[in-house]
């Protein structure tokens, strides 16, 4: 193995990371700092992808442009899911995680067959972007330019829900309502609709991941399958209630995956991400930069 | 009197245990069930739902009366018994081999399938043919590749297709000619996915490669359906192979042909184990990034030029579905044909005598819309006159390049 | 005290007339479509069961059980088809094997809170399967196809008749029930509610807890892992994608969770209601090839879990339904 390999293995990772970490910011609010588990997070970014691609194909929307809609669809889409299923899922007295588990994963069955009856379960994929296909070469480095923005559209939006959570109201009161919603209604914050506003937020977050995802990942009912495990796992690595945490866990993710496939047969690559998740919650229970 | 009844009664019960079905099948049969498992729902359902349509079609032909060289085009129905009608019933294994092996009893017992036809997933096939075989009704694998199947010493099992084996020795074949006319074809690299179907065609193509002096320079064995595939094609172009060999699903394929233009690496030529390079979907994601790629496959369009019904039959299927056959919806049509030819032949719907049917089948190539030199099974259940063809992918359709019998055109080669 | 010692002579009467009832329905019942599905039935009732001694009363929740599950499969088929070793055998010791490797899991894992533990769980089956599917020992991906050479008890293997099934997931259905009857009431039982009560008593009890968490993960495991042996008894094929993956960590919980989490009877409740309906709708409407069977089980989770967020078991009980372990 050539020191060139290495490199681009190692550019390669950083920005798959980048990516992974987009993929996970939706998450991040919702599961990380909200503490609501969304095991339809996976569904959700198949519905975005969708979006995506519906609106290249009827309207000749280009993905990059179209993903401001897409965020506002799924925000509007996420706040609804809020207000109809999840509001109810929080009811429970007792084991709260597993109903809000199995309602969730309910969801994400229900979302798949819906989308299997209306979208057919046909392969899709956008043949041709302002981005797609395209790629720049640094001293023989090659970076894939959808991955590139993408990295960047994922470190404006860690950036964005950093700012958001610390310094506006909103994301004070969003984080007081996790830790004791009784108190907050006492000062007048209506739980109901901090949590529709987070979710709706969440949601549009996976939006930009989806829009991004679509110009180079093919899209099916069953897509998100792919990518679910690892959102989690990117979130639980990084810690709950850290939004940074979620930003360095993908990295970390893509660099060991690319990492683990140059050492291990590439079919065992997500051995290495799962066995690094361990070894940080072993030694630190609460993940790299977790509160809660 | 008494005697002479009692004659009666004893010559009417000694032909009935000589012909225990014969006489009140062809009385009575109306209609023949034929039982039809299929991935429906789940991440293979796109190959399942595709599938419907070219049984349909399959079933169309069979109960209705066209003109086509075809086995039971000809009449409605089944001539053989008394002009009965085929019902399909299709089930939904969803990929799992426990729900493939319900759907199986549910079919034979409940539904009184006389035979069962499936199933794309190796895995399923496994346990449909394990139930099949309990159950003495005959199981054809319409597109399951894996070599595996056939040998597992089951008598109700039939392949009409050709396994991955075949398919592999028509590459190495293809290759060897070649080298022949001087082109320089020494190191191969392989890229499956870690499922059934990966990993016989890569040990298949392991063995050909070592048999016939290629030197296998990189063997990549991937997780199907991964989020990326960087890193497996960060090492596929640092072996810069002569030939890259996918064996890929749609999903997989179509995120090889991009993750390679990505990282600026170019195949010199790709053969590929058909699966997602036989599909539609692959080639309008990205059919423009791979022109000259080569696919094994088990059909050809062009082949309707020497047969002009296989161009009839595919207008058929395409009214259905909005496709045109490829390798897998091409050997499932033929898959019903040959058992429905069967049972026709069989005069019968119990499996015992279908099967022998089946054993005795003899189908001369030119009667099916495969390339295929005729179907014949072995003591196994194989039919090993199923030529494979190699196709090439030009200007947005399918040639056949290889064997010579059944090309069309030369291969372009180095992949342009 | 009183009502709880009546309330569990009352559920032991219960569960003896139902399994007596149970016993005789492949008296009525000959259709081998419909006694797959009780057979099923009865397989997720114990599963879950197991599953729940883990999850409900301790309070661990594992989505990482398909590992045992396939720990038990694996070890029963590859004794069988590499060294004969009947299949009997083969059941106990993937039984043990898995009930060692959860002590060995435990040790670390119990120290994890909420989803850390959750998803640390997922990932631990996650690398089994990784694994499974690319050892090639035992087949990698084209798994372990167990051949069929006639009806025997020795072997555990029959062509067509499901009742021996039937009946040994019955006996292994009420097994799972005693053994969660019996835990109930023992001290680990005690102890468990104690720290469900009140969180705080946990640190008080500290090892005493940890160690009877330990031992219920091993009897979880142990449960977990005779399911798995007996699936590839029964469905005589197994490969990991069948018998290893995330999806069947789920099937193995929801039963539980949709029939009344941490009770005695919401397992098999859970089982009755959703195994029949997820084979009946597959079968019936499946075939369609629209995802129409998928909408309507995932919209049947969704409204039980929103309907009834402490269980179905609710429905039977005259207390509320949050009071789910007995006090």
């Amino acid at each position: 193995m050539t020191a060139a390999t290495i490199i681009q293995s190692l550019a390669s990772g950083l920005l798959m990371g980048l990516l992974y970490g987009l993929l996970a910011v939706g998450l991040a609010l919702i599961f990380g700092l909200m503490d609501v588990t969304n095991f339809a997070h996976g569904e959700f970014l198949m519905l975005a992808m969708y979006l995506t691609f519906f609106l290249f194909m009827f309207w000749a929307v280009d993905p990059l442009l179209s993903i401001p809609l897409v965020a506002a669809g799924m925000f509007v889409f996420g706040a609804v899911i809020y207000l109809v299923i999840i509001r109810f899922a929080m009811r429970a007295k007792a084991n709260i995680g597993m109903v809000q588990i199995f309602a969730t994963f309910g969801l994400a069955i229900l979302m798949r067959g819906l989308a299997q009856f209306f979208f057919t379960p046909d392969y899709r994929s956008i043949p041709a972007s302002m981005l797609g296909g395209k790629t720049i070469s640094i001293f023989g480095v090659f970076l894939p330019v959808p991955q590139l923005v993408g990295a960047l559209i994922s470190i404006a939006a860690f950036g964005a829900l950093y700012f958001f959570m610390k310094k506006t109201d909103f994301g004070r009161a969003l984080e007081a309502t996790r830790e004791d919603a009784g108190a907050v209604a006492l000062v007048g914050i209506d739980k109901n609709k901090v949590f529709a506003l987070g979710w709706g937020l969440g949601s549009a977050l996976i939006g930009l991941a989806g829009g991004v995802m679509a110009i180079f990942f093919y899209i099916y009912p069953d897509v998100g399958a792919s990518f679910a495990l690892i959102a989690y796992v990117t979130v639980a690595l990084g810690g709950f209630g850290s939004v940074f945490g979620a930003f360095a866990g993908g990295i970390i993710v893509g660099l060991v995956e690319a990492t683990t496939a140059m050492i291990l047969p590439p079919s065992l690559k997500s051995v290495g991400i799962y066995a690094v998740y361990l070894l940080v919650v072993f030694v630190r229970p609460r993940g790299l930069f977790g509160s809660i | 009197m008494t005697i002479s009844r009692r004659n009666v009664l004893l010559g009417g019960a000694a032909s009935a245990a000589l012909l225990p079905l014969a006489k009140p099948a062809r009385a009575q049969v109306k209609e023949v069930v034929i039982g039809v498992i299929y991935p429906l729902s789940g991440a293979s359902a796109q190959i399942g739902v595709d599938a419907q349509k070219a049984f349909e079609t399959a079933a169309d032909i069979i109960n209705k009366d066209y003109d086509f060289a075809l086995p039971m085009a000809k009449g409605e129905g089944f001539t053989g018994l008394g002009g009965a009608k085929v019902r399909l019933v299709f089930a939904d294994h969803q990929a799992d081999p426990q729900k493939g092996r319900a759907e199986a009893e549910r079919l034979i017992t409940q539904e009184k399938v006389s035979a069962i036809v499936g199933t794309y997933q190796s895995a399923v096939a496994v346990t449909v043919s394990q139930i099949c075989e309990r159950y003495q009704i005959p199981f054809l694998s319409a597109d399951n590749s894996s070599p595996s199947l056939h040998r597992r010493g089951l008598k109700y099992y039939f392949r009409a297709a050709p396994h991955d084996e075949m398919f592999s020795t028509a590459m190495f074949d293809f290759f060897d000619a070649l080298k022949k006319k001087g082109q320089k074809i020494e190191t191969l690299a392989l890229f499956h996915e870690d499922t059934i179907f990966g990993t016989d065609s890569a040990n298949a193509q392991i063995k050909l490669a070592a048999d016939r002096g290629y030197k296998i320079v990189a063997d990549i064995k991937y997780r199907a359906n991964s989020p990326s595939l960087t890193a497996e094609v960060q090492q596929l172009k640092a072996a810069n192979a002569d030939v890259l060999m996918p064996s890929s699903y749609t999903t997989d394929g179509i995120l090889l042909i991009k993750t390679m233009g990505e990282l600026g690496y170019k195949a010199k030529n790709i053969v590929a184990q058909d699966a997602g390079f036989s599909e539609k979907a692959l080639y309008d994601a990205v059919g423009d990034k791979i022109p000259g790629v080569i696919s094994r496959g088990s059909f050809s369009l062009d082949l309707a030029a020497k047969r002009p019904m296989v161009g009839k039959i595919n207008d058929m299927f395409k009214e259905k579905s909005g496709k045109d056959f490829n390798d897998y919806s091409s050997r499932q049509f033929m898959g019903l044909i040959v058992m429905a030819d069967a049972i026709n032949r069989a005069k019968s719907t119990d499996g015992e005598k279908i099967r022998e049917a089946l054993v005795a089948t003899d189908m001369p190539g030119e009667s099916t819309i495969m390339p295929w030199a005729k179907v014949k099974f072995d003591e196994l259940g194989q039919n090993n006159n199923a030529d494979p063809v190699l196709l090439q992918y030009n200007g947005g359709k399918f040639v056949t390049i290889f064997p010579p019998q059944a090309a069309v055109a030369d291969a372009i080669w180095p992949m342009p | 005290m009183d009502s709880f010692t009546q309330r569990r002579r009352r559920d032991l009467i219960l569960a003896a007339a139902l399994a007596a009832i149970a016993a005789c329905v492949p008296f009525f019942v000959k259709d081998v479509y419909v006694q797959n599905i009780m057979v099923l039935t009865l397989m997720y009732a114990a599963l879950s069961q197991a599953w729940n001694i883990l999850g409900g009363y301790c309070g661990q929740i594992s989505l990482g059980h398909a590992l045992y599950f396939g720990l038990g499969a694996y070890t029963t088929a590859l004794l069988f088809t590499k060294f004969g070793v009947l299949p009997w055998f083969g059941m106990l010791g993937g039984g043990i094997i898995s009930a060692l490797i959860a002590l060995a899991l435990g040790y670390p894992t119990f120290r994890l809170r909420g989803h850390y533990f959750v998803i640390a769980t997922i990932v631990i089956a996650e690398i089994g399967f990784l694994l499974f599917h690319n050892w090639d020992y035992a087949g990698a991906a084209l798994g372990i196809d167990i051949p069929v050479r006639g009806d025997s008890w020795a072997k555990f293997q029959f062509t067509r008749s499901k009742l021996p099934f039937y009946y040994f997931a019955l006996v292994f259905c009420c097994v799972a029930w005693f053994i969660t009857w019996w835990l109930e009431d023992s001290k680990w039982g005690f102890w468990w509610r104690a720290v469900k009560d009140n969180p705080d008593a946990a640190e008080s009890l500290g090892v005493v807890v940890f160690n009877s968490k330990m031992g219920a993960a091993a009897v979880s495991a142990f449960l977990t892992a005779i399911g798995g042996a007996f699936y590839a008894q029964f469905v005589s094929y197994i490969d990991p994608e069948s018998v290893m993956t995330f999806q069947f960590s789920l099937l193995m919980a929801l039963p539980a969770v949709l029939g009344g989490i941490g009770t005695l009877w919401g397992p098999v409740l859970g089982a009755v209601i959703l195994i029949p309906m997820t084979e009946l709708t597959r079968s019936f409407i499946g075939g369609s090839g629209r995802g129409v069977d998928l909408i309507l089980y995932g919209a049947v989770i969704v409204v039980i879990s929103l309907a009834r967020p402490d269980g179905l078991i609710g429905l039977f009980s005259r207390r509320p339904a949050s009071k789910g372990v007995p006090q």
